[in-house]
């Protein structure tokens, strides 16, 4: 316990340069911009970071990335309030009552509710973060390659179940995700899988080129398919959070704070399903759940305040599994692995620094969004009337950029587009990208946990299913997946109906 | 629940849904193809296409369940339900032309010897240009010719300058 607190106090300490100050302040200030400007993601935020911070000593390039991701998600509120678009999928909940406060001319206080709610959620997560990361390490070292596998297969089939609103296209999304980690030379044989005759495609895919594609091309497309909405901003009242909203809301900010941290922790499924299961939560406490969707503080509090708590949720199964929690948790994993940081089961022993030192760093971007929170609004209303003819080039130009800059090779660039075009398609075609995204960056591991596993056995899959921590995993799974089939559940609910006569 | 963008008829999901069992047949197929290093004594569970074929297989029985559900839906709402509002989006020849600039900057104008500060201030410079003006032709925005080149003209500068100046001379990446 005191260990962990005396390595947290080195953690904070090792930051308190003026260069690491300067890189708080501006990448959590990215971060909001990202985050506020509809279109741009808190995933395509953390992806450019990444590139752009290649060269940068990890520790530093680390805390760039976060402060960038907990500013991203954070930022989606304010073009949710302002605008009643929301900045991030994220903060899609934060309309609802967010804008719905602001057309009473309350947002300055709904800015400010959603500054607590940030920031106590974010702190909130930033102690599970501390607390269970140790705990989870040590149990992760217990599994094997029976284990990950099954552990690999849930976060993808999650991620498809949670994060669209088809659960079968969300699968699919995930096998595609999984056949693509497939291309370029497998680990047994060093064999050729699906490259063609291209050197290129033999060295397989590069994480963050296909990320950024996914994620930052095609919602670029995206964005340019759809009409812009106008912008009409809504005249604001004090931004300061008002310490009576905390007082009262407790309840809903530690529930929310809970349910936002714990779907952090399942693998990719992330902040806007966090958002939404909070939202919906406080709505089934409140006492007044017909003021939901009308202005209710308490909804407002609750999306807030789950969407950045599930941020060190998310973080928590990247340390201890090497699994990500959302998608940009995986651009957050890969650049983890691009600096020499190899998250996962051993990270306890072999860094065991280094979990604090995240902890540190979300306590940092917490005092960038909280800095921000009060500063920003009149800056961040400029930032937001940006016509997005003049926005989304940029972008695109950083998105090259950022993919020619991780390997210095042309092929990069043409993975990005690649996957933006496949991104785009799917999404155009109601497919949830997470799973996708997922599927990339779990198929190795899910594959080599399949292969390693069956190597131990002798070929037999009996393992597979009898070890007690890859039974519950399959167990888990399979009810997943049968109580999205009708039949199932229509069996389920007249077996609890005929229980309860 | 957030819903998905784009409502999809059932007649796309079935398109689609052929898509999937091909794709899902032709990586089978390549998969089986692959060498299973037999004569070194290797045992099947090691082969290089064991696992791709898994995956191919699962991408063509979800995408039967794909169709299988859409004619289902189909007999139910029709063919052509729930497909998205076309309201919501720019006319198929401004996304054309605008995934052009993104391809031809992309491909064409970085890393093929033209300078990387002049492909970024030719693309940012033209894009904004052509798109500004498209939105005061539809009624988005208001300004004039003369205003939205000016604008043009400052956002491809800026961008051709900061850019190489932050990744190359701050972060020390290298540029296309």
């Amino acid at each position: 316990m005191f260990d962990g607190l005396t390595a947290f106090g080195h953690s904070l300490a090792s930051f308190l340069d003026p260069f690491s100050i300067g890189l708080i302040l501006l990448s959590s200030l990215v971060g909001v911009i990202i985050g506020a400007l509809p279109g741009l993601t808190a995933t395509m935020g953390v992806a450019l970071m990444t590139t752009l911070t290649i060269k940068m000593p990890s520790n530093q390039a680390l805390l760039v990335l976060i402060c960038t991701y907990v500013g991203a998600i954070y930022g989606g509120s304010r073009s949710a309030i302002l605008l009643n678009i929301p900045g991030t999928p994220a903060s899609a909940a934060s309309c609802l009552d967010g804008h719905a406060l602001a057309k009473q001319g309350l947002a300055g206080r709904a800015m400010g509710i959603a500054t607590s709610g940030s920031v106590l959620g974010t702190l909130i997560g930033m102690f599970f973060l501390a607390l269970f990361t140790p705990v989870l390490g040590d149990l992760a070292l217990k599994f094997g390659a029976y284990e990950f596998f099954w552990l690999a297969v849930f976060g993808v089939i999650i991620a498809g179940t949670l994060t669209g609103d088809d659960p079968l296209k969300g699968w699919i999304a995930g096998l595609v995700g999984i056949i693509c980690a497939t291309v370029g030379q497998e680990g047994i044989y060093a064999y050729d899988r699906f490259s063609f005759g291209s050197r290129d495609l033999a060295g397989g895919f590069n994480l963050v080129p296909a990320l950024v594609g996914a994620f930052g091309f095609a919602e670029l497309m995206i964005a340019v398919r759809e009409k812009a909405a106008p912008v009409r901003i809504s005249a604001f009242d004090s931004v300061i959070p008002k310490l009576v909203d905390v007082a009262k809301y407790w309840k809903t900010i530690l529930r929310s704070g809970l349910i936002g941290t714990f779907i952090g922790i399942l693998p990719g499924v992330g902040e806007d399903v966090a958002a939404w299961s909070s939202y919906a939560a406080a709505k089934r406490a409140s006492k007044e759940p017909e003021k939901f969707g009308k202005g209710s503080i308490d909804g407002l509090m609750a999306a807030e305040t789950g969407d950045n708590a599930c941020v060190p949720g998310a973080i928590i199964p990247v340390l201890t599994l090497g699994i990500p929690g959302s998608a940009p948790a995986a651009v957050l994993m890969a650049a983890m692995l691009i600096h020499g940081v190899r998250p996962g089961p051993m990270i306890m022993i072999e860094a065991p620094t280094f979990v604090y030192d995240v902890v540190a760093m979300m306590m940092y971007a917490t005092i960038g969004i909280l800095f921000y929170g009060l500063t920003l609004t009149n800056v961040l209303v400029k930032v937001l009337m940006v016509p997005k003819p003049v926005i989304l080039p940029i972008i695109f130009v950083l998105c090259v950029v950022g993919s020619f800059a991780i390997s210095s090779r042309l092929f990069d660039v043409w993975v990005m587009l690649g996957f933006g075009v496949i991104g785009y398609v799917l999404r155009r075609l109601g497919y949830p990208i997470a799973p996708l995204v997922l599927g990339i960056v779990l198929g190795d591991l899910m594959e080599k946990g399949l292969r390693r596993g069956l190597v131990l056995s002798d070929g037999t899959l009996l393992p597979f299913f009898t070890r007690p921590i890859s039974a519950l995993l399959w167990i888990t799974i399979v009810v997943v997946v049968l109580m999205k089939f009708p039949v199932v559940r229509g069996l389920f609910r007249r077996g609890t109906v005929a229980r309860a006569e | 629940m957030p819903a998905t963008s784009f409502p999809v008829a059932p007649r796309t999901d079935l398109r689609t849904a052929f898509f999937w069992i091909a794709l899902g047949a032709a990586i089978v197929f390549e998969s089986w193809r692959m060498d299973r290093f037999e004569q070194q004594g290797a045992e099947l569970y090691t082969a290089p296409g064991l696992w791709p074929g898994v995956i191919g297989l699962l991408i063509a029985l979800l995408g039967g369940a794909l169709a299988w559900r859409s004619v289902r839906r189909a007999r139910v709402n029709g063919w052509e339900a729930a497909e998205v509002d076309e309201a919501i989006l720019v006319p198929a020849s401004r996304f054309a032309l605008a995934t052009a600039m993104f391809f031809i900057y992309a491909l064409l104008l970085v890393g093929r010897g033209l300078p990387f500060w002049l492909g970024t201030a030719l693309f940012v410079t033209a894009f904004v240009f052509t798109f500004r003006r498209a939105d005061r032709m539809s009624g988005a925005a208001t300004g004039t010719n003369r205003g939205d080149a000016i604008l043009a003209i400052v956002c491809g500068v800026a961008t051709a300058v900061v850019i190489p100046l932050v990744f190359e001379q701050l972060f020390f990446v290298r540029l296309p």
